[in-house]
C-alpha cells in the first residue's frame, strides 16, 4: 500500500471540511473493504494522500423507524440491517440485499452507506498495479469488451459509453425498488438519481460530501417486496446478476412495481419495461414471462456474457412472483 | 511495552489546574470540561486490549490489524490466506464481533477490545477440545480464523442450529476442505458451555440449599 | 562376564525379515499384526490438533528473526517478453531498500540446481518471461514486504514484448508464435507420448455402437493457504534455511549444490508446518528459485532474508490436465467395451500422463489407443496437482458415463461389466490376488454395494432429463469409479529412539506436515508395534535428524512410511527385548545384572508400555524403569555411588541406547509393475436450475477401499475435504486469462472460485477395508484421489439431470444455459 495520511473525523463537517481540503486526492473510509482492496492491489494510477475515517463521527450507526420513514445511518452495519426484525419483516428486500452481501464477516464490517458507494466491478479495472489503463481510469479503452467479459455489462456501456464494468452492490437495487431516499452532508437526493458512475467516481457526491442517511418509505398496504441473488458460490461472491422488486397489487391485479436489476450494468438498472408492461395485470406465468422479456429487452450482451440476459430474466420473473400477494385462505 | 504505565501521583489539568488522584479522572476531566482529549496521543500511538492485556503500539497509518498482530506483537494465530477480506483466516473479535482483521486499519482500532485465538486458547474454551476431536483441521492454516469466528457465534447465539453455524461459517475459506466437521465441532462445543453453566446453576442452587 | 554372554542373542533369518521384509511390496503383507490396539481405532487424537486449533502452529511464513529483511520478487507485467534494460537506481534509493539482486548480477550463475522435480539447472533470476506474472529479472529486499513491493514499482524495465499463444490447440498451427523459444526452438509441441495396446480397429468391428465426444478441462491451479514462501540465514559460513516445500529432502540436496558446494552436514533445515500446496508449486523447476536469490541477498546484507509470494503470485501455474481430449469408444449393446481412443492436447504439462492409464490398470478392455501431445503455451507451467491422474481420472469417469448412456444402461452395470486389469477380467484379477497372498474380494463390487445403500441408487436413479423436483429444478445422479491410488514410487527413512527418564518413544524422520494427519497414523503403528500406550509415542517431523520419511507425494505416504515406521518399531521392540534380558553394563566397579535375569527375549513381551513376562504378567517393568533416569553422572544413568564406593543396589538404572532404523522403498509402481485391487466409487446427486443455469450439490458418496484403515479421522479428512475441492474444480475453479494481452485476470480467491462451505449439503464416506492393498497391513494411500475422481462427476450427474451433455469443465451456469438451450 502507498503512504497517506490517516485522520479519525469527529463530527461530518470536519470530515467534509477535511475532504474540501483535499480536492480529489482524499477518501473516506468506513468498513474499508472496499477501498483497502483497491489501495492493496495498487489497482489504481493515483492514491488517496488521507484517509478520512468515519466511524469515529458518533449518530452515525442507527437503524430507527420515524413519520412513516425507516431511517437508517450510512455507518449501519450490513449485519445489523440483515438481522433488524422490522427491516426483515417490512422491507424484506433490504434485510436479504444485506443478508445476501459477501461473508458474514464481511457483513460486520461493512456499512449500507459503503456498500451504495462502492467502486464497481470489473477484472480489468481492478486488475493489480494499474495493469489496465482503462477508460474508468481516465484512461484509453475498455479491454472487456474484446477481452474475457463473462461478468460484465449487458445493458451496454457508460463513461462516454465505453466502460463494460457493472455495479456490483446487492443492496442498491433493494433501495432503488423500495424508492428510497441518500440524504448526504449536503442534500436529499432519490436514490435513482444518485449512482452515476463517471472517471474516478461512482455516484453524485461532490468530493466534500459524505452520505449520512438512507430513508426509506414505509410500503404501503398491499405491498411486498423482495431481493434475489444470483452468483457462482452461495456465499462470499458479488452478484452475477441480482434483482429487487416491490409491487403493489389490489385485487390480484398490480397497480404499482418497482423492479431494479444490478450487476448488469455499470449503474443500477431499474427494469422499467418490465415494471410498465406488469401495471394493470395479473401476476401470472404469462405475466411474468412477457414482463421479463420486457424487462430484458435492452440487453446488448458482449461475447461472453448473454447468459447473463437469461439469469436476469428469471430472477425478474421470480422477483415479481415472490412479490404476489399470498391467497387469501379460505 | 504491554502496559500502558498507570499514572499513580496526582495529575494536574493544563487547562485548569485542578487536581486529581487517577490519571483516568483527569482525562474524563478534561472531556468533559474542556471539550479536549486530554493529551494529544503521539501520532500513530494506539492503545489495544488483547485478551484482556493492554498493549500500546506505534502504527503506520497503512498497517492493516493482522499486521500488527501478527508480525509486531506476535500472534500469529491471525493468518494471512487471501489478503483481501475472502477467507476469514485472519478473523479476530473486535469489540464482541468477528471482524476481518487484513481489511482492518490498525491505526482505526485505538481502545478497541480484541479476542485472538490466542485468548480463546488461554481460556480453554470447549471449541479448541472439540475441534481437536472432530479433527476438523488439515493443514491448520485456515482453522484459527474458524476458531474465532465460531467463538464469536457462540458468545452471541450459545445454542445455534447446525444451519446456524454453517451460515456464521460461511465465509470462511478451507482449501482442505474440512467444511463437514466444523459445523459438528461447534455444536458439542456449544452443549459443553451449556453443560458448564449448567452445573455453574446447580452448584449456586446446592450452595443456597446448603446455606 | 565373558563377551559371549554380553551380546545380544541373534535373530532367525524369519524374524528378520519379519522385520525389514526387505521391500517384497509386489505381494500382500507378509506379516500382519494380529492385534491392534491403536491401528483403525475410532478417536485417536490428532497430535497435530491442538497445536493447530490454538492457533499455535507456526508456519514458514510466520517466522520472524531479528533483523530479517524481506523479499520481493519483480513480475513481468507481460505472458512473453525479454528484459533489454533495466534501471534499479531509484528502487535503490528507497528508504529501507537493502539490496536489489537483478538478472545480470555477476554473483549469479546462468542456470542453477533450484528444481523441486529433477535435477535440470535453469535460470536462478531470469530475464525472459513466459508468462505474465513470472518472476523474473529483480529480487529486492528491504526492512519491511511493503517497502520491498514500492521499490519494485519503481524499477523500469525496458521490455521487449513477443508474440505470445495461450490456447493449446492453437498452439499447434503452423502460424502459432513460439511459446517459449529457449527450451523449445522449433514448435511449441514439447512432447508426444503413445500409448497402444491391441487393436482399435478390431474393438471397433466388434462393436455395436461407436460413440464419439470430446472433453475441455480449463486452466486450474492449487491455491495453498500459506503462499510459497522461505527463509534464508548464515549462521556463519552455513545456511540455516525455512522451507515450505513438500519435498525438504530435495530442497537440502539441492542448497547443497549452491555456491560451489556446501556440505549436507553443515546445513540446518527447519521444515515447519506446512500451509498445504497440493503438490503444485513444489513439483515446479523454480520451486528453490526464491530460496537462492534469498540465499544470495542474505549473504550481501548479513541478515536473514525471508522470501514470500504474494496471493496472486501463488497462481503460478496449474493442473497437468488443461487441454483438450477427442475420445472415440467402441461398446457392445451389454455394456462391454471393445476399444477406446483417445487423442489429447495438453498444455505446459511437466510430465504427461494419461488419458487412458486407468483403462489399462483398471478394465477388462483390451484394445486401448491413447496419444498425448504436451503443447507449450504461455501461461504457468503445469504440474501435479493433487494429482497427476486428472486427466486419467476424467477420461474414465466420461467414457463409462457416455458409454452407459448410449446404450441405455444403468452406470453401475457398466462399470461392473468392465472392471479387470490389463485388459483381462476379474476372474483373472482375482485368480492374481489369491497369487501374491491377497483374500479374493470383489472390491468394486463392495464399494458400489456400499454406496448405492448410502445415496439409494435403485430408487433415486432414471434415464436423463426426466426427473423435475417440486421445486422446479430438474434431479440428476452421477456416478464414476476408478482404483486406488497407491501408484507411484518412494522411499523413506526413519527411526524410532526411546527417550530417558520416561520411556517414550519419539519418531525421527523429516517431513513436511500439510494436514493428513500421517503423523498421527504413525505413531498409531509405531504403538501398536511396540507395545505401547498412543500418548507415549510422538512425532514432530519438523526437525532433521538427518534423514527424510516419505513425502506427502504420489498418495504414497503410508504405504511407505508405515513399512518404515513398522520396521522401525519391530527392530526397536527386539532390540528392547534384547537389552532387558542382557546384563546392563560392566564398569570399573562392578556389573549390572539383566532387568529380567535367566530369561530370553522371546519370554518378554511389551504391552501399554509395559515390559512383562509372558508366563507370569506379574512379573513386570515398565519401559520408564527399564531406560531410567539421566542424572548428574551423564545421560545413560542415575546411579549415585554410596560414600564406600559401592554401587546401589536399590535401583540399578542403566540401559544401552534404545534406538531403531527402518526404510523402505518402492520403485514406481504406474503401469504394469503391480496390478491395482482395490477400487473407489462416487456417487453425485445435483439439482439443476435451468431457468438460471445453477448446479446444486445435494449429496455426494464417496467409498474408497483403502485396504486397512489406520487413521479413520485422516482416511475420512481424505473423502471430504476432496470431495469439497473436485467440486470447486468440477463447478467453479478456472484460472482465467485475458485473450487480447495474455494477462491473468482472476488471480485472487474472490475471482478463483474455491469452494465454500456451503457449496455442498451433504458429503457421506464410506470406506471399505478389503485388505486388498500392498501397503503394511494390506493399507493403500487414500491422499490424492477424492480430490481427482470427484470433479468430472459433476458432468455425469447434471448429464442425468438435463440429458445434455457438458464436458467441458468446470461446468459454469453459462454452459449449462447453453446446453439447454441447443436441447
Amino acid at each position: 500500500m502507498k503512504k497517506f495520511v490517516h485522520m479519525n473525523a469527529m463530527t461530518i463537517d470536519e470530515a467534509t471540511a477535511t475532504l474540501g481540503r483535499y480536492g480529489d486526492r482524499a477518501s473516506v473510509i468506513a468498513g474499508g473493504t472496499d477501498l483497502l482492496g483497491k489501495m492493496k492491489a495498487e489497482i489504481l494510477p493515483t492514491y488517496p494522500e488521507a484517509l478520512v475515517n468515519l466511524k469515529t463521527i458518533p449518530g452515525l450507526d442507527f437503524i430507527k423507524e420515524e413519520n412513516g420513514l425507516l431511517k437508517i445511518g450510512a455507518l449501519t452495519r450490513l449485519a445489523d440491517i440483515a438481522s433488524h426484525p422490522v427491516i426483515q419483516r417490512r422491507y424484506a428486500a433490504l434485510a436479504e440485499a444485506a443478508h445476501r452481501t459477501a461473508s458474514p464477516n464481511i457483513r460486520v464490517m461493512g456499512t449500507l452507506g459503503g456498500n451504495l458507494c462502492q467502486d464497481i466491478r470489473c477484472w480489468y479495472y481492478r486488475n493489480p498495479h494499474n495493469r489496465f489503463p482503462c477508460l474508468r481510469k481516465g484512461g484509453g479503452r475498455c479491454y472487456a469488451i474484446r477481452g474475457d467479459n463473462r461478468y460484465h455489462s449487458i445493458f451496454g456501456g457508460s463513461v462516454e459509453e465505453g466502460c463494460y464494468a457493472v455495479h456490483p452492490s446487492d443492496t442498491a437495487p433493494a433501495l432503488i425498488a423500495l424508492n428510497a431516499k441518500i440524504k448526504t452532508s449536503k442534500r436529499i437526493v432519490g436514490i435513482q438519481d444518485f449512482f452515476k458512475v463517471q472517471v474516478r467516481k461512482t455516484t453524485i457526491l461532490d468530493p466534500d460530501e459524505i452520505v449520512t442517511e438512507i430513508h426509506v418509505p414505509a410500503p404501503k398496504e398491499g405491498t411486498r417486496n423482495c431481493f434475489l441473488k444470483f452468483a457462482v458460490r452461495k456465499t462470499i461472491d458479488f452478484a452475477i446478476v441480482n434483482c429487487a422488486a416491490m409491487v403493489s397489487c389490489k385485487k390480484g391485479i398490480v397497480h404499482a412495481a418497482g423492479i431494479c436489476l444490478n450487476a448488469v450494468h455499470i449503474n443500477p438498472y431499474r427494469a422499467v419495461k418490465a415494471e410498465d408492461f406488469l401495471i394493470g395485470k395479473e401476476i401470472n406465468d404469462e405475466n411474468l414471462d412477457a414482463a421479463a422479456v420486457a424487462g430484458v429487452s435492452g440487453a446488448k450482451p458482449l461475447s461472453h456474457n448473454g447468459y447473463m440476459v437469461q439469469i436476469a430474466k428469471t430472477l425478474i420473473k421470480r422477483a415479481v412472483l415472490a412479490c404476489k400477494p399470498h391467497e387469501p385462505t379460505a | 511495552m504491554k502496559e500502558i504505565p498507570k499514572t499513580e501521583a496526582r495529575c494536574s489539568c493544563p487547562y485548569c489546574a485542578a487536581t486529581f488522584d487517577a490519571f483516568e479522572t483527569l482525562k474524563a476531566h478534561i472531556i468533559a470540561e474542556h471539550k479536549s482529549q486530554p493529551v494529544p496521543a503521539p501520532e500513530g500511538l494506539i492503545g489495544l486490549t488483547i485478551n484482556n492485556e493492554n498493549h500500546a503500539v506505534f502504527v503506520e497509518p497503512g498497517w492493516t490489524l493482522q499486521h500488527v498482530l501478527h508480525d509486531r506483537l506476535g500472534m500469529t494465530g491471525a493468518k494471512l490466506f487471501c489478503d483481501q477480506g475472502v477467507c476469514g483466516a485472519c478473523t479476530v473479535i473486535m469489540d464482541g464481533r468477528p471482524v476481518l482483521s487484513c481489511m482492518t486499519l490498525a491505526i482505526e482500532c485505538d481502545g478497541k477490545h480484541i479476542e485472538t485465538v490466542e485468548g480463546i486458547a488461554a481460556e480453554d474454551h470447549p471449541l479448541i477440545e472439540q475441534y481437536v476431536k472432530h479433527s476438523a483441521m488439515q493443514c491448520g492454516y485456515c482453522t484459527p480464523g474458524f476458531v474465532v469466528t465460531a467463538k464469536a457465534l457462540l458468545d452471541q447465539n450459545p445454542n445455534p442450529t447446525l444451519d446456524e453455524i454453517r451460515e456464521a461459517l460461511a465465509g470462511n475459506l478451507c482449501r482442505c476442505g474440512t467444511y463437514p466437521q466444523h459445523p459438528k465441532a461447534v455444536m458439542e462445543a456449544a452443549k459443553d458451555l451449556e453443560r458448564a453453566r449448567e452445573d455453574v446453576t446447580r452448584k449456586n442452587v446446592t450452595q443456597k440449599n446448603v446455606n | 562376564m565373558s563377551p559371549e554372554k554380553m551380546s545380544p542373542k541373534k535373530m532367525s533369518t524369519d524374524e528378520h525379515s519379519k522385520m525389514t521384509e526387505l521391500f517384497d511390496n509386489l505381494r500382500s503383507d507378509k506379516y500382519p499384526l494380529k492385534d491392534f490396539h491403536h491401528i483403525g481405532k475410532r478417536g485417536v487424537h490428532r497430535l497435530d490438533g491442538y497445536e493447530k486449533a490454538a492457533g499455535k502452529a507456526i508456519y514458514t511464513m510466520d517466522v520472524q528473526l531479528p533483523g530479517m529483511l524481506y523479499l520481493r520478487f519483480l513480475t513481468s507485467p507481460y505472458p512473453h517478453a525479454e528484459i533489454k534494460s533495466m534501471d534499479t537506481s531509484r528502487a535503490a534509493s528507497l528508504p529501507g531498500v537493502r539490496a536489489i539482486l537483478r538478472y545480470d548480477d555477476p554473483e549469479l550463475p546462468s542456470r542453477a540446481e533450484v528444481t523441486g522435480l529433477s535435477t535440470a539447472e535453469v535460470p536462478v533470476l531470469p530475464k525472459i518471461a513466459h508468462f505474465q506474472g513470472e518472476e523474473v529479472g529483480a529480487a529486492v529486499v528491504a526492512d519491511s514486504e511493503n517497502i520491498a513491493a514500492q521499490a519494485l514499482r519503481l524499477i523500469k524495465v525496458e521490455w521487449e514484448q513477443r508474440p505470445f499463444i495461450l490456447d493449446p490447440v492453437a498452439a499447434m498451427g503452423a502460424e502459432a508464435p513460439l511459446a517459449n523459444p529457449e527450451d523449445y526452438p522449433d514448435t511449441n509441441i514439447a512432447m508426444e507420448n503413445v500409448v497402444n495396446k491391441g487393436d482399435v480397429e478390431k474393438g471397433w468391428r466388434e462393436a455395436d455402437r461407436i460413440i464419439e465426444f470430446k472433453s475441455v478441462r480449463s486452466h486450474h491451479t492449487w491455491i495453498g493457504p500459506e503462499a510459497p514462501c522461505g527463509v534464508f540465514r548464515w549462521n556463519g559460513a552455513y545456511p540455516e534455511v525455512w522451507v515450505k516445500h513438500q519435498r525438504p529432502h530435495l530442497t537440502k540436496r539441492v542448497i547443497s549444490t549452491w555456491f560451489g558446494g556446501i556440505p549436507m552436514n553443515r546445513i540446518q533445515m527447519h521444515c515447519l508446518y506446512q500451509g498445504a500446496s497440493f503438490g503444485g508449486w513444489n513439483t515446479l523447476n523454480w520451486s528453490m528459485g526464491g530460496h537462492y536469490c534469498a540465499a544470495v541477498l542474505a549473504r550481501r546484507t548479513g541478515k536473514p532474508v525471508k522470501w514470500t509470494f504474494t496471493r496472486r503470485e501463488d497462481f503460478f501455474g496449474g493442473s497437468m490436465d488443461e487441454g483438450v481430449c477427442h475420445f472415440k469408444v467402441g461398446a457392445k449393446s451389454d455394456g462391454t467395451i471393445t476399444a477406446v481412443k483417445a487423442t489429447a492436447v495438453i498444455a505446459n504439462t511437466v510430465f504427461p500422463l494419461g488419458p487412458l492409464d486407468h483403462f489399462i490398470e483398471n478394465t477388462r478392455i483390451p484394445n486401448l489407443f491413447a496419444k498425448n501431445t504436451t503443447v507449450m503455451i504461455n501461461k504457468g507451467p503445469n504440474t501435479a496437482v493433487r494429482c497427476e491422474q486428472n486427466l486419467n481420472a476424467q477420461s474414465l469417469t466420461l467414457v463409462f458415463a457416455h458409454v452407459a448412456d448410449a446404450l441405455d444402461l444403468d452406470p453401475i452395470d457398466v462399470a461392473l461389466k468392465n472392471d479387470g486389469a490389463e485388459g483381462r477380467d476379474t476372474a483373472w484379477l482375482n485368480q492374481q490376488k489369491a497369487e501374491l497372498g491377497f483374500e479374493v474380494r470383489d472390491s468394486l463390487k463392495e464399494c458400489i454395494e456400499k454406496g448405492k445403500a448410502a445415496i439409494d441408487w435403485d430408487a433415486k436413479w432414471h434415464p436423463p432429463g426426466t426427473k423435475k423436483l417440486d421445486n422446479g429444478r430438474m434431479h440428476g445422479m452421477g456416478f464414476n469409479w476408478t482404483h486406488e491410488w497407491d501408484d507411484s514410487g518412494g522411499s523413506s527413512e526413519m527411526a524410532i529412539r526411546i527417550e530417558r527418564n520416561d520411556g517414550t518413544a519419539t519418531i525421527l524422520g523429516m517431513r513436511p506436515d500439510n494436514g493428513v494427519s500421517a503423523e498421527t497414523a504413525y505413531c498409531q503403528i509405531a504403538a501398536d508395534e511396540i507395545g505401547m500406550r498412543f500418548e507415549d509415542v510422538f512425532y514432530n517431523p519438523q526437525f532433521d535428524p538427518g534423514f527424510f520419511a516419505m513425502t506427502p507425494d504420489g498418495s504414497t505416504n503410508l504405504s511407505i512410511n508405515g513399512f518404515a515406521v513398522r520396521h522401525a518399531a519391530r527392530q526397536l521392540k527386539q532390540k528392547i527385548l534384547e537389552a532387558a534380558t542382557a546384563p546392563r553394563a560392566v564398569t570399573q566397579r562392578g556389573g549390572f545384572p539383566p532387568a529380567f535375569p535367566d530369561l530370553t527375549p522371546e519370554d518378554l513381551d511389551i504391552k501399554e508400555s509395559v515390559i512383562y513376562v509372558k508366563s507370569d504378567p506379574s512379573n513386570r517393568m515398565s519401559l520408564a524403569e527399564f531406560v531410567g533416569l539421566s542424572g548428574f553422572r551423564g545421560p545413560m544413568t542415575d546411579i549415585e555411588l554410596s560414600l564406600e564406593g559401592a554401587v546401589s543396589e536399590e535401583k540399578p538404572c542403566f540401559s544401552p541406547p534404545l534406538f531403531a532404523e527402518g526404510y523402505h522403498v518402492q520403485t514406481g509402481a504406474y503401469i504394469h509393475v503391480r496390478l491395482k485391487f482395490c477400487r473407489q466409487a462416487h456417487f453425485m446427486e445435483v439439482e439443476v436450475d435451468t431457468e438460471t443455469g445453477e448446479v446444486l450439490i445435494t449429496k455426494v458418496v464417496n467409498v474408497n477401499d483403502v485396504g486397512k484403515v489406520i487413521n479413520w479421522d485422516g482416511c475420512e479428512g481424505q473423502q471430504y475435504g476432496g470431495t469439497y475441492m473436485g467440486i470447486g474444480r468440477g463447478k467453479s475453479e478456472e484460472v482465467i486469462h485475458d485473450p487480447v494481452t495474455g494477462v491473468m485476470l482472476n488471480g485472487n480467491l474472490l475471482d478463483y472460485k474455491i469452494a465454500t462451505m456451503l457449496d455442498a449439503d451433504a458429503i457421506e464416506t464410506r470406506l471399505v477395508e478389503t485388505g486388498l492393498g500392498y501397503g503394511p497391513y494390506g493399507a493403500v494411500g487414500i491422499g490424492e484421489d477424492i480430490a481427482t475422481v470427484v470433479p468430472a462427476l459433476v458432468g455425469p450427474a447434471v448429464y442425468n439431470a438435463i440429458g445434455m451433455w457438458i464436458d467441458d469443465f468446470p461446468i459454469t451456469p453459462d454452459k449449462v444455459l447453453d446446453a439447454l438451450e441447443r436441447k
